[in-house]
Parts: C-alpha cells; structure tokens; sequence
C-alpha cells in the first residue's frame, strides 16, 4: 500500500511539474490529464470509488478536453515565457513554497493529526422505540404500584418515552409510543446525541389515568443504530431491551430480517413455506408425523432474543411456527427488497375473537446504510440532507451556461466592429450630411444623423 | 481499509497546493494560470476525500461534488473570457491585459 501510494504521489508530483514549466500549451494540458488521472487513482484507494470515476469523466473528460480545445482553437501553443527582468521571481516563488512546505508539513508529517489536538467528533445516534405491550382489557392488567395491586377498567394501553436525564421535560427525545403504533416517524430512527436516555413506561386505561410502571436508563453508543423494545416478560411484568441495529451495508442483493421474540414462552422459527401460504400448521396430520416441506430461515428464536438473517431479494410465502410446528402468523407473498433492514417484532396480542390468540409480526423497516464512498451511499446524502445545495450548485450551472452564451455571442465583438465601421463612415462620408443639412432632406434620420453631422464637424479637417 | 493513514494525502495536497499557486502566480499564460487552479482545487479535494476517510463521514464527499461542479462553471465561463481576449487582443498574456478598458 505504501509503495503504491509513493508511485502514484511521485507520478502527481512530476505530471504537476512539468504541467508548470512546459513550454507548449497543448503539453501542460496533457500533463494535467495525467495528473488528474493520478487524483483518481488516490481516490479509489481512499474508499471513493465514485468520486474516483467522476474525476475521470468530468475532469480528464470534459473539462481537460475543453482546455485543449481552446488551446488548439487559438492557436496558443506556444506560450510566451517570463519575462527575462522576472526571472528571479520563480526562484522567490520556489523558495516562498518551500518555506510553507516546510512550516505547515513538519507537523502533519510529524503525525501530530493523531494527536489529542482533534478530539473525535461527538457522535450521535440513532434510536427507535418499540412497544411490543399490546395491552388489553383491563381486568388481564393490573399495575403493581407501592405494593398494591391496581387493577385497570377498560382498554388498557402501555406508552413509551425516550428522554435524557431524568425529569427534564425538554430532553424528551420520542414520547407517546404505543402499541402498533402506525405513524410514519415512530418507525424510523431519531437522530439524538449519544449519552444516556431513561425509558419511561406508563400506562393507561380508559380514564386517562396514568400511571408509570417501568422506568429503566440506558446508555446510547456513539454511531450506533439502536432500536429500544419494551415488552411484557413472562409473568407480565415489563422488560426494556436495547436491540443494536445492524445497518451496515448488506450482502449484494439481499436485505436483512432480524426476528425480535416477544411472545412469552413459545420458541419462534422463521421459515419459506413456498406455494402454502395460508397454513395453520406444517403438521400434515393431527399426529404430526408428517411435515410440509419447508425452508427454515430462522431456527428456535428463544423468548426474549433475536436473530438476523439475510435474505436473498424476491417473493416469498412466510411463516413464523413455535416448536410446534404451529403456524402463529403468515406474511404472504412477503417482498424481500435488497437493502432494507428490517426488523419484526412477534407479540401474542390478547385476543377479541372467542380465545383465538392472534400473533403479530409488528414490522419495522428500515433502509440499510450504503457502503462508504459508494454511489448509493452518495446519492443517499446528496439527494436527502443536501437536496438544497443541489438545487443550487444546478442553478449556479445554469448561470454559468447562460453567461458563456452571453460571452460567445458575436455582437459581443461585432459592437467594436461597428463603431470603428461607424467612424470611418463618419470621416469617408461627410458629404452625405452636408447634403442632408443644406437640402433638409432626411436621406439620415435621427439621431444617426444628429451623430453623423456632430461627428462630420469634428472630423472636417480630417476629411479636407 | 487505509492502511497508511492520512497524512501522507495530507502532504501531497499540500505539494500539489503550493506547485498551483506558483503557477497562478509565475505563468504568464492565461490558459496555464488556469491549469494551475484547476490543480489548485484537485489538491484541495484530495484533502476533503481523505479526511472524509480518515473520519467516515461521506459530507465530504459531497462537498468535493459541489467543488467539482464549480470548478466545471468557472472552466466554461473563464474559458470563455479567454476567448473573447485573444479575438480582440490577439494575445492571452496576462501582462498584456493590465488595462480593463476596451
């Protein structure tokens, strides 16, 4: 790596130098690609292989071949040298350069860029709750509070918030989750400066009462992606795990799905049931000593952990079964789409239909972060923080492209043309306006005229 | 991953830097002085892309997007000007073109 980072740096260096003391246009231009060839080299082994490709293109590419161009269009090869009386200045030049060479290289060769001089810079990270309490009717909930049991009345539902220190009502960060909770901003990350969050869990019935239940502080890591579950243990009693979200880039084509267990004493595996899609059981018999053949993707989740898997991209008919082989959900015609990370949550929800116990696959998606320097990863942040600047830096163009049109008109040049045109007009015919002035006939009108008999005055010895 | 860190891309902008700026200064070619910006504005990316490395934040990245784009703006509209110049001055020396008046 070093060796190869010395060759490309002597090649950029050399290709620079003789750019500078090139004598012919047409060579320094050359030179130049080289150079830039050289930048682009750089940049794929700095992790910037798109940069690298469009430094190639639009540097080497368009601009170096609009340089030569003009060069070769004026016939400007050779290029006029310094003046004999400024010689000394390149030697003042070199001797200028050295000295900041010197001065502001020692220290960065010096390896002093490691120092503590730059701290790192304060990470922040990325946290989503999820509350996988479905709640129920109030009688199955009571709240533990001051060693009193406080049953609820009527539909209970749990509530999540997220905030920084304890008490402080500003550093709240997520507040109100609820279960299932369908809206659009609680299913994707905050951003929040890393340190430590409280996780307050409360409850409520009908009433509006609340009455807080599980509070629990965590601690955020800089730069990571976490997703907060809080969910009921097996003796009812709530539970706030800190989930670390993978989001690092996934394999080519494939997303990935990490299965959450929230359902209290079952085993959960994930499987491709292929052309069944709406089974109850894999069991072909009330004995089950046949099984529909399947696929297992994720095996035995225990209650309470979670497992990832990557998914090749494509159409699939899932299943989440217990141990025994007991269908608990379906996701037909599931869409597996290539750099999601997803993440589900399996809850026993209380059910409303006779003592069915419903499962839910709570979902929660999230886009794979792209690999570093990569154009995905580019466009991802050209095109959603710096949207703006974009917008900008294409009307900045369009300026630009309007000011060449301006630049490259030919009345630009044909406005001289027409005045030194006019001013021998001026001198070659005075007659006309002598004529014009004696007759006050309009042979020239206006203030062409005006301009010509002015201009006849001056020029009258001239044209004697 | 970069195995030999970011100061030697450091130095090498640094280098390429400084040979621009004594173009700009030193040449008396109006083509050239833009050459040597050209390159002035190329050392300054490579500084972006490796701290950009060095600290695994693609923003620069797209600040040396935004640089590029500029420096293809300024090549057309420059370019252009030198044109204009020669067509009435039949010359590009710079020192030639100390008064602005037409």
């Amino acid at each position: 790596m070093e060796w190869l980072f010395l060759i490309i740096s002597v090649i950029a260096v050399g290709a620079a130098f003789m750019m500078l003391q090139s004598k012919n246009a047409v060579h320094s231009a050359l030179f130049l690609i080289v150079n830039f060839g050289c930048v682009a080299f750089l940049y794929l082994m700095l992790d910037a292989p798109f940069l690298a490709m469009v430094q190639v293109a639009v540097y080497a590419g368009a601009i170096m071949v609009l340089f030569l161009f003009v060069i070769m269009l004026l016939g400007a090869e050779i290029t006029t040298d310094t003046s004999g009386n400024m010689r000394w200045l390149s030697l003042a030049g070199a001797a200028v350069a050295g000295l900041v060479l010197v001065i502001f290289g020692f220290p960065i060769a010096s390896n002093l860029l490691d120092d503590e001089g730059l701290a790192p810079r304060i990470g922040t990270s990325l946290v989503r709750v999820i509350n996988a309490v479905p709640g129920g009717e109030g009688e199955a909930f009571t709240v533990v509070e001051g060693g009193f049991d406080v049953p609820l009345e009527g539909q209970v539902t749990t509530t999540v918030a997220l905030s920084s220190g304890e008490e402080s009502e500003e550093a709240v960060a997520i507040e109100d989750v609820l279960y299932n909770d369908d809206r659009e901003d609680l299913r994707e990350y905050v951003e929040v400066e890393s340190g430590e969050y409280t996780v307050n869990v409360t409850v409520s019935d009908g009433n509006y009462e609340t009455t807080p239940i599980y509070s629990e502080t965590l601690t955020l890591e800089p730069n990571s992606a976490d997703s907060i579950v809080v969910y009921e243990n097996v003796d009812g009693v709530i539970d706030v795990l800190l989930l670390e979200d993978d989001l690092s880039p996934t394999e080519m084509g494939a997303m990935r799905m990490t299965l959450f267990n929230a359902v209290a004493d079952e085993t959960v595996s994930l499987v491709d049931v292929g052309q069944y899609s709406t089974l109850q059981t894999l069991c072909e018999d009330d004995a089950c000593s046949a099984i529909i053949p399947h696929r297992v993707l994720i095996d035995a989740v225990p209650f309470g952990e979670t497992t990832s898997i990557d998914l090749d991209e494509g159409t699939y008919n899932l299943a989440f079964i217990n141990a025994d082989n007991v269908v608990l959900r379906n996701l037909q015609e599931y869409d597996a789409e290539r750099g999601v990370v997803e993440t589900r949550v399996l809850v026993q929800e209380a059910s409303d239909l006779g003592g069915l116990t419903i499962y839910n696959a709570s979902q929660f998606g999230a886009v794979g972060r792209a690999s570093f320097g990569s154009p995905e990863a580019i466009g991802q942040v050209l095109f959603i923080e710096y949207l703006l600047p974009v917008q900008l830096v294409g009307i900045l163009l369009l300026v630009a492209l309007i000011g060449v049109i301006v630049l490259a008109r030919p009345d630009a040049l044909a406005q001289q043309e027409r005045r030194r045109v006019n001013s021998r007009r001026r001198v070659s015919r005075p007659l006309v306006s002598v004529l014009s002035q004696q007759t006050g006939s309009d042979v020239l009108r206006g203030e062409y005229l005006a301009k010509l008999t002015e201009g006849s005055d001056d020029n009258d010895p001239e044209s004697k | 991953m970069n195995s030999i860190g970011t100061e030697p891309y450091i130095m090498l902008s640094m280098v390429l830097f400084l040979m621009g700026t004594m173009g700009v200064l030193l040449r008396r070619n109006a083509i050239l002085v833009f050459m040597s910006v050209e390159l002035m504005l190329n050392s300054a990316n490579i500084a972006l892309v490796a701290f950009a490395q060095q600290w695994q934040q693609i923003n620069g990245h797209i600040f040396v997007f935004f640089v590029m784009t500029v420096a293809a703006a300024e090549v057309a509209v420059g370019l252009a000007l030198i044109v204009n110049i020669f067509r009435e001055r039949h010359s590009i020396n710079i020192d030639e073109l100390s008064q602005m008046e037409g």
